[in-house]
């Protein structure tokens, strides 16, 4: 009877010490969208740790970001009705400000991924797109659950979109801005500019 | 008398609140705004930004500084601790909950937590139970309610509470009824520790969310509307969590057998 509960004991610490209730590391990817999402962790990893100096960090990050991101059409999603209601002038300018201000958001909470570990876990497919699970650990934090949503209809896997324990980057985002253009009569151009104006104050 | 006055003024922004009227509805020729309209479900948005906007201000003097300093007197390990004991005194509101809305598993999960962090866990002060597998979920009788059939309503920015929709907002009432605390003891002391223990959850709840608020404030062109979009999103994805909870799966602690591989 003792020995049994020392037994359970012993596999309770055992347990707390290496972590039962995460998913395993090393699992292999269940579809080319998975491995896809592996393999852009690993490369955003990289860019975090390897570049000595914080401005060869965001330059690398960024460029994998532009790389693995579909982010033009993270930016006409993100307008919703008020994109076909731009001039294509208006469309190029917004496009352009989007990537700015997606980089400086970006490139801002670098600090906040120090020493981070991802697990990617189960894909499954979600209308045309693909949705990867990841887990990420960050020291000190909850491990967070994130859903990468991964397009392959063009032939090169792109992410569209991220959602962090079931918050939607890109419905929050587009929540912001057609809330923004409501609020400013539907003007596009005054989203572009308070777009180039933050990216100036952060700058 | 004149300590009374900002109690008046109070009282008369609540009041005088939502006579400041609804949103514009955007007229039928309009079909795609006309779809926004319905979809962001906010027909109260003036009332609603006021109310935005008088958090704020109550959050920027009273709740923020109070987090900031708690943050700033309190080491992590120990803020850790008061955030264990918290959540452990929530669990009976747990529990009734996850019972009501059928779900053994998570019932289970909630009833375990409580009896091992209660005793190994020193009175709840440490979360030894996630270590062995059984994991911390939240839930309250706003879920229950959607999990019912129970539709969310319009949207709805509280004073002091924030955001929120009929439905969460009845819910957050029952929860107060449900909970045994809110009935346990008599005489001042108790009275004053269950008051502080709402103040310190304030606080705590404030303290953990200090850097994403300040993030989302400064890069949203809209933060109001950024709060009700993930306000929104995160209720469903809880909601969701909570009704698509496998009660016949195997547990995460059970021992895996390999003649016989598991659901996990």
């Amino acid at each position: 009877m003792l020995t049994r509960r020392k037994l359970l004991v012993l596999a309770g610490t055992a347990a707390v010490l290496t972590g039962l209730g995460l998913p395993a590391q090393a699992q292999a990817p269940d579809s080319p969208a998975a491995a896809f999402v592996q393999r852009t962790g690993e490369e955003l990893i990289r860019a975090l740790s390897q570049s000595p100096s914080p401005e060869a960090r965001s330059q690398q990050l960024l460029q994998v970001i532009d790389r693995t991101v579909d982010v033009d059409g993270l930016a006409r999603f993100c307008l919703g009705i008020y994109w076909r209601r731009a001039t294509p002038q208006q469309q190029q300018e917004y496009i352009a400000a989007f990537h700015q201000s997606l980089a400086h958001s970006i490139t801002g909470r670098m600090g906040e991924y120090e020493g981070v570990r991802f697990a990617v876990g189960r894909s499954a497919p979600e209308g045309p797109d693909t949705a990867v699970q990841t887990t990420i650990l960050r020291q000190n934090n909850p491990p967070l659950q994130v859903v990468w949503l991964v397009s392959t209809g063009s032939g090169t896997p792109k992410i569209i979109d991220v959602q962090a324990e079931g918050t939607s980057m890109r419905l929050t985002e587009r929540s912001d801005y057609t809330s923004f253009l409501q609020q400013h009569g539907g003007n596009v151009q005054a989203l572009i500019d308070a777009l180039k104006r933050q990216a100036v104050q952060q700058g | 008398m004149h300590a009374k006055s900002p109690w008046v003024f109070l009282a008369a922004i609540l009041l005088a609140g939502p006579l400041l009227g609804c949103a514009a509805r955007p007229p039928a020729s309009d079909p795609e705004a006309l779809e926004a309209y319905s979809q962001t479900n906010d027909p109260l948005e003036p009332t609603n930004r006021f109310f935005y906007q008088v958090n704020n201000a109550l959050d920027a003097v009273v709740l923020k500084p109070a987090a900031e300093a708690y943050r700033y007197a309190v080491p992590r390990p120990v803020r850790n601790v008061v955030h264990n004991a918290l959540a452990n005194l929530t669990s009976p509101v747990l529990l009734a909950n996850d019972i009501m809305q059928t779900k053994p598993r998570r019932a289970g999960d909630t009833f375990m937590r409580f009896i091992i962090n209660s005793t190994a866990g020193v009175g709840g002060l440490f979360d030894v139970a996630t270590g062995l597998g059984y994991q911390a979920h939240d839930n309250t009788f706003g879920t229950t309610l959607a999990l019912w059939g129970v539709p969310d309503g319009p949207f709805l920015f509280l004073p002091v509470l924030g955001p929120s929709d009929p439905r969460d907002a009845a819910g957050y009432g029952v929860d107060i009824a449900l909970d045994p605390l809110t009935y346990i003891g008599q005489g001042a002391v108790v009275t004053d520790l269950k008051y502080a223990r709402y103040g310190v959850s304030a606080i705590d709840e404030r303290e953990r969310v200090l850097d994403t608020v300040d993030q989302i404030k400064k890069t949203a062109l809209d933060p109001y509307a950024t709060f009700r979009s993930l306000y929104r999103q995160h209720r469903a994805s809880e909601i969701e969590a909570a009704r698509t909870d496998e009660p016949r799966s195997v547990p995460a602690w059970f021992p895996p057998s390999p003649a016989q591989p598991g659901t996990r």
